[in-house]
């Protein structure tokens, strides 16, 4: 599903003469089938872009295509399901949206809020616990017993479970430990070899360069770049407006450029690094 | 060296549980360091914490705070000297504007009105955030707040202070300014830090490393000596550092038998280069 914005305006009714606009005319593309990466600091505009794909914020003015579903200021509340359905969200900590007496419930409210019958919401839950690695036997029991890790799991399950299209994550990784952040981002990956399109919001540029095939870059409620990670983390302007930070291995390259090493493009991923230097070392 | 915090068998379970998420541990933390606890989520680190500062209570086994054993009639005392900057800057703000949230430690404590202006003024200076006293919290940067947040907790002058994960929702910058200025603090304010993190960076930092693994310290050691565990530090849920991953993809080329700092890496590849 394609998911387009065009000339998307944004302004939060707020109090707050602070915030003011949330996105100022925006136009992008998404493309279907894609991992794309949204990057920027703290208050760029990122969450606020994000959640007008499946309508729980409207533009201002301007309109977003997901799919043949156009959105704009007028469209009314009723009649989203479909759109949500397609479009599963996972927000930061999203075990604090966890309520119901078991894990297996948890899971299923999603499924059956869009009108899937008992039984196959069941099933999805059977199926979607063994995706995320916690195994049946996690069903019953209730999402308060569980760790942090382990309700994100089941929270991520419960989006999963809808089978939408389109997989919303914004910072899904924060506060889980670096063996369980990878595993996570793993089973995104996945997600997306079948079929489906992940949208990340993310700080950390590793991940980024590492699953993202195509990477958008935010700054005061604009999209500033957008291209594949090695284009967006190669362009010398972003980097001298201190836009964007770079992922590791950019980092450690420049600092052997600064010596005696020359990479025309920086690599992105300890792969490319190290390919890169051997050649330089081999001389050839 | 005088230990500030001092943990001797210390067991503690949850109400309804079954499993010590705290089994057994002694720890004695000595003043001014700066010790990062790791471990898996439920691990234990949060837990740990929740002692020390006496928001819960051991089943057996005693904790001292700068020798004082903690009790019900002394954990108030105990608590005006730690200072805890939780992860999510979003759920610790109770005031309208940055000063009224600053002064509300010190509203606690009692602190008369004049005094507590001086202490809320000189809070916020510490952490560079002066200029930004009349305004709401919630229109700061995410690294903005988490200042803020750490003013509130040097104004109640505190000798330890606990960083669970605050770094961790911040974005590179933000994670920067913070562990600089908590460094920074450590030195000039005689500080005892402990930060409960996932961040390899942010621990390389660190004088002391501790690692939990289910209820229990299974290391205790620096960082080089940690970072020299390789295959074993998934295990305790961390990944390896950086350099270690890029040197070995190098082996054929580079001597590489443990942990390899930056400097020492870039050191041998350059050295390598200049023979070609």
């Amino acid at each position: 599903m394609q998911i387009e914005f065009k000339h998307v305006t944004h302004s939060y009714e707020s109090n707050n003469p602070m915030s003011g606009l949330g996105l100022a005319d925006v136009s992008c593309t998404i493309n279907s089938g894609k991992f794309t990466a949204i990057v920027g600091k703290t208050g760029s505009g990122k969450s606020t872009l994000v959640r007008h794909i499946n309508a729980l914020l409207k533009p201002t003015s301007g309109e977003i295509l997901v799919g043949e579903r156009k959105i704009t200021s007028e469209t009314n509340n009723k009649n989203l399901k479909p759109l949500r359905k397609n479009v599963g969200m996972v927000f930061q900590f999203p075990e604090s949206q966890l309520f119901e007496d078991t894990v297996e419930k948890d899971i299923m409210f999603g499924p059956q809020n869009f009108g899937v019958p008992e039984k196959d919401a069941k099933e999805a839950a059977q199926e979607m616990i063994d995706v995320v690695g916690l195994g049946s036997e996690y069903l019953q029991k209730s999402p308060f017993d569980l760790s942090g890790g382990q309700m994100r799991r089941v929270a991520i399950a419960g989006v999963l479970a809808s089978d939408p299209e389109t997989i919303i994550l914004d910072e899904p990784t924060a506060g889980l430990d670096p063996v369980g952040r990878k595993e996570i981002m793993d089973l995104f990956k996945e997600q997306q070899k079948n079929g489906k399109t992940i949208i990340l919001i993310t700080h950390n540029m590793d991940d980024v360069a590492n699953y993202a095939d195509e990477m958008m870059v935010m700054h005061d409620s604009q999209i500033v770049a957008s291209g594949t990670p090695k284009a967006v983390f190669n362009d010398q302007e972003l980097l001298d407006k201190n836009y964007l930070t770079l992922p590791q291995s950019a980092i450690f390259a420049q600092k052997l450029q600064a010596k005696n090493f020359h990479f025309d493009q920086l690599p992105i991923t300890i792969s490319e690094l190290t390919t890169e230097i051997k050649q330089q070392i081999h001389g050839d | 060296m005088t230990n500030i915090i001092s943990i001797k068998d210390v067991y503690y379970k949850y109400p309804g549980s079954e499993v010590y998420a705290i089994n057994g541990i002694s720890l004695d933390i000595q003043k001014n360091q700066w010790l990062s606890i790791v471990g898996k989520n439920g691990s234990g680190k949060t837990t740990l914490t929740r002692l020390i500062d006496g928001l819960e209570e051991s089943e057996s086994g005693s904790i001292a705070i700068d020798g004082v054993i903690s009790d019900e009639q002394t954990i108030w005392e105990a608590r005006k000297k730690i200072g805890i900057v939780f992860q999510n800057p979003d759920h610790q703000f109770v005031g309208a504007t940055v000063e009224d949230d600053v002064a509300f430690g010190l509203e606690n404590q009692g602190m008369p009105r004049e005094q507590m202006v001086e202490s809320v003024d000189r809070a916020l200076a510490m952490v560079d955030m002066q200029d930004y006293k009349k305004r709401d919290p919630q229109s700061l940067s995410g690294g903005q707040k988490q200042r803020v947040a750490i003013a509130g907790v040097l104004a109640i002058q505190p000798q330890i202070i606990i960083m669970d994960e605050s770094t961790s929702m911040l974005d590179p910058d933000g994670r920067k300014t913070v562990i600089n200025l908590i460094e920074e603090l450590r030195s000039k304010q005689d500080l005892t830090v402990i930060s409960i993190t996932h961040d390899i960076e942010e621990t390389q930092l660190s004088d002391r490393i501790i690692v939990l693994n289910s209820g229990k310290v299974v290391k205790d050691t620096t960082p080089a000596e940690l970072y020299n565990l390789r295959g074993q530090l998934q295990e305790y849920g961390l990944e390896e550092p950086f350099t270690n991953l890029v040197a070995e993809n190098l082996t054929d080329v580079i001597d590489f038998k443990g942990y390899i700092d930056e400097k020492g890496l870039i050191d041998q590849l350059c050295k390598l280069n200049s023979n070609t």
